[in-house]
């Protein structure tokens, strides 16, 4: 009825589907399936966002489960999490909702914790941490786009002295810049200097600004740009320290204004710091896209590092210890 | 309403043919040769027909996908979206219409005509139930290839969409690319639910066939009438089933 | 011409039937269409009964319904007084049925086709199988086609191998339907021969459906003759010699008259 030769063909044919299988399912699912293999933590949340069923669970970026069963539970959210049984999870780790990739896969993420902590056992329940909430920090940056002209306004009506309030000033700078107008005239060209060069976009500043290839780098977490709003507050509060000053006539920038032509040089700048701001809240230049673009969540992190260092080195020389300060507690 | 009382009559037959085919489950190990013969022509012989379409299948897949998707840039998904799809979807199915053209017609022109030339009578005189020797061989054997089969299309339909991905002018993606994208959305479970479907259309096909070939009636020239119905009726089924399996397996 | 030569026919079973067949009123309707009409007869153990009659009158159904492929209408049919419907019955009684056009298994060889019916009931090693296949073939003469496909065969052969493959069930029962039709006389003198001395050696009751006069006339003990669906006669041979029933009559011995109405047409 059937010769050997197709036996042996059937067995090397199933044989091989079978083989197929098991390859693709080691390959698909990491060797786990059916058998419910590991142990279950508990990680409440008050929202699980769009995490699913079956999302990874990562541990510093490598995937230790996924997400077996998602609840309502105590009037919280609860998710369920199956962690591979060769992984231990220290009781002080902390579990967050991440996103990967832009349609939206979720996935629990678990910092390593301490090593020295004990770890979780079978249905224990791990802390979580608030997942940051991308509307909030939005709103936050609209806020902080506001303040920041705000203030730009009222330092550039303090500058050009129109009101009565301003005779005063200018005429202390007047006298404090008539006796060191040599020194001035370097500054104020040196100063000009360093603005047109940002406008231009030379020089790291510069390109931070007005670069938007730049952008691919910055790879910026949600905590860094609640950083960058805390420390934009600072910088409000430092710009309205310079007004006051300013009015009062006290330091290099009140002396500054007594010069005419260093007035119009002071115009130039405050124009551009203007500009600059006009850029941001329309959304242009990195800085713009960064606050206007959702998706530019990349590191910000080095970049502002880098323009930390760049403005440290900026404080050092005198001249421009102004835009030093605006710029630096910008950021 | 003589075309919904066959069809129920055909319902009600296929599944006596099942259950006296069940009861003889016990006869399968004397009957090792028979499945391994009727193994032989659902699994080793369907393969290579099975391989050419699933490749097509999946190649045609990825380039109306990497067509579609070239618009958003999205080319990168081709390989979810071929992954899941031949899967869950296109490869079950596939082999499943490939084994009722190709298997479920030649089962149903056998028994078709073994029943119009009375050797169906011959064996019942002889004591041996048809449904023994002839109908669970091939249930057991399809049940045993499906499996197989279904992997085989699944991976050569996924090979055939990365072969395109990767010389289609304005898809470009790489295999390795292509597939860190099936295996990032496909996930083992898709693939078993993929045989479940499977087994069900191949189990379906063959019972449906088998039972066609042996209610056929009359001369040889109802052969070829029955082999018709056959097909046609394993089609409509693999289709209405599969929106149930799906639901079931969703 | 190397004729067969059923010489010796060893007594395989012995173990003939006890009451024999009994057809008791049966009826078989297909559809509107009434094939049997309350046919009733018996059949003694070991005698050979020829049944007779012209082509549809429902001599093939009748042998369907003692073997068991069809169920009555009405009436009933008993074997050895088991009712052949049950599935039991075949266990208990050997039956085979020789049909008209063989039945050969198409896709099987000859020697399986016989080796079939042993190999799946378990009856005996492969050896003995093979002994018993080959002394059926042997009783046939026609153990060189045994490695054959039934599609190589002659109508003749195919004949001897379908009666080969009853005798390897040692059935109890023997039903031949047309065992001579479609046979030169030479060969279908053979098959008479054979019908005749399997009776006589083994004592089978055999049952042989036919419309062959000759065959009725040199085997058989008794002969029925079913026309329309009706038993209308059942004697000894002798009496289709000379038969009183013009209907009888006019089936053994045709006359054709050419100015006959039914020829009409064909003049024209």
């Amino acid at each position: 009825m059937n010769n050997p030769q197709q036996t042996a063909r059937v067995g090397l044919f199933f044989l091989l589907g079978m083989a197929l299988v098991w390859v693709t399912y080691e390959s698909l699912s990491g060797g786990r399936l059916f058998k419910k293999e590991g142990y279950t933590i508990v990680a409440g949340f008050e929202n699980l966002e769009d995490l699913k069923v079956a999302d990874d669970v990562k541990m510093a970026g490598v995937s230790i489960g996924s997400v077996e069963k998602t609840r309502l539970s105590k009037g919280r959210a609860e998710a369920i999490l199956r962690i591979n049984p060769s992984v231990k999870i220290p009781s002080d780790a902390t579990a967050t909702i991440g996103m990967a990739g832009l349609i939206g896969t979720n996935y629990i993420g678990i910092d390593l914790g301490s090593p020295g902590a004990a770890p979780l056992a079978d249905g224990a329940e791990i802390r979580t941490k608030v997942t940051p909430d991308i509307n909030k920090i939005m709103t936050q940056l609209g806020d902080l786009g506001q303040k920041l002209e705000g203030a730009l306004g009222s330092f550039s009506t303090a500058v050009n002295g129109s009101g009565q309030a301003g005779g005063g000033l200018f005429q202390k700078l007047d006298r404090l810049i008539t006796e060191n107008s040599a020194k001035i005239d370097a500054t104020m060209s040196n100063l000009q200097e360093i603005t047109t060069k940002l406008n231009q976009g030379e020089g790291t500043l510069g390109r931070l600004i007005n670069d938007p290839k730049l952008h691919d780098d910055l790879v910026a977490t949600v905590g860094e740009l609640k950083t960058a709003a805390g420390q934009a507050k600072t910088f409000i509060a430092d710009a309205q320290g310079i007004v006051s000053q300013v009015k009062s006539g006290q330091g290099t920038l009140g002396v500054l204004l007594y010069d005419e032509q260093a007035a119009s040089n002071l115009k130039g700048t405050v124009k551009n710091l203007k500009d600059l701001s006009d850029k941001v809240a329309r959304g242009e230049g990195s800085l713009g896209r960064l606050i206007n673009d959702d998706s530019l969540f990349l590191s910000a992190q080095t970049t502002l590092k880098k323009a930390d260092r760049a403005l440290d080195g900026m404080n050092d020389s005198g001249p421009i210890t102004a835009v030093g300060i605006v710029a630096n507690s910008l950021f | 309403m003589k075309q919904l009382r066959s069809i129920l009559e055909g319902i009600g037959s296929a599944i006596f043919l099942m259950l006296r085919s069940a009861s003889f489950v016990g006869t399968i190990p004397s009957q090792f040769a028979r499945v391994i013969e009727q193994c032989y022509l659902i699994g080793y012989t369907t393969l290579p027909i099975v391989a050419i379409l699933c490749f097509f299948v999946g190649s045609v897949l990825a380039l109306q996908a990497g067509y579609s998707m070239q618009d958003f840039q999205a080319q990168q998904f081709i390989g979810s979206l071929v992954g899941l799809s031949m899967a869950r979807e296109l490869g079950p199915m596939m082999v499943s219409i490939l084994l009722a053209g190709r298997v479920g017609s030649a089962v149903t022109a056998e028994l078709a005509s073994m029943k119009v030339y009375q050797e169906v009578d011959a064996l019942v005189t002889m004591n041996i139930s048809p449904e023994r020797i002839l109908v669970l061989p091939r249930l057991v054997a399809v049940l045993v290839m499906m499996p197989v089969l279904t992997i085989i299309a699944n991976l050569v339909g996924w090979y055939g969409g990365a072969v395109v991905c990767r010389y289609t002018g304005f898809i470009a993606i790489g295999p390795e690319s292509y597939f860190a994208a099936v295996r990032h959305v496909v996930k083992f479970k898709d693939v078993f639910d993929g045989m479940v479907k499977a087994e069900v259309f191949g189990f379906a096909v063959v019972l449906v066939c088998c039972n066609i070939g042996l209610n056929t009636r009359g001369g040889p020239r109802e052969i070829g009438a029955s082999v018709t119905r056959a097909v046609v009726a394993s089609l409509i089924l693999i289709l209405v089933l599969d929106y149930f399996v799906t639901k079931v397996l969703i | 011409m190397d004729l067969p030569q059923p010489s010796h026919i060893p007594h395989v079973t012995g173990d003939a039937l006890t009451t024999g067949v009994a057809i008791e009123g049966l009826s078989k309707s297909f559809g509107s269409l009434r094939v049997l009409k309350d046919v009733s007869f018996t059949v003694k153990p070991g005698e050979i009964f020829v049944l007779m009659g012209p082509s549809g009158s429902g001599k093939s159904v009748l042998l369907r319904h003692i073997i068991g492929l069809e169920a009555p209408t009405e009436g009933r049919v008993l074997v050895d007084g088991h009712d052949p419907m049950v599935e039991d019955t075949r266990g208990h009684v050997r039956m085979a049925l020789v049909f008209q056009d063989g039945a050969l298994f198409n896709s099987l060889s000859v020697y399986d086709n016989l080796a079939l019916y042993p190999r799946e009931h378990r009856l005996g090693s492969e050896a003995e199988i093979r002994e018993r296949v080959m002394h059926a073939l042997q009783i046939l003469s026609v153990e060189k086609a045994a490695s054959k496909l039934p599609s190589d065969l002659s109508g003749g052969m195919k004949k001897r191998v379908s009666i080969a493959r009853a005798l390897v069930i040692q059935p109890q029962l023997l039903l031949y339907d047309e065992p001579t039709s479609e046979l030169d006389p030479v060969m279908a003198a053979t098959i008479d021969e054979i019908i005749a001395t399997l009776k006589d050696e083994i004592r089978v009751t055999s049952i042989v459906v036919s419309h062959d006069r000759d065959l009725a006339l040199s085997i058989a003990d008794r002969v029925g003759f079913l026309m329309d669906g009706r038993l209308i006669h059942i004697g000894p041979p002798s009496g289709l010699k000379a038969p009183e029933d013009p209907r009888i009559a006019d089936f053994l011995n045709p006359k054709i008259d050419i100015r006959n109405p039914r020829f009409k047409s064909l003049e024209a």
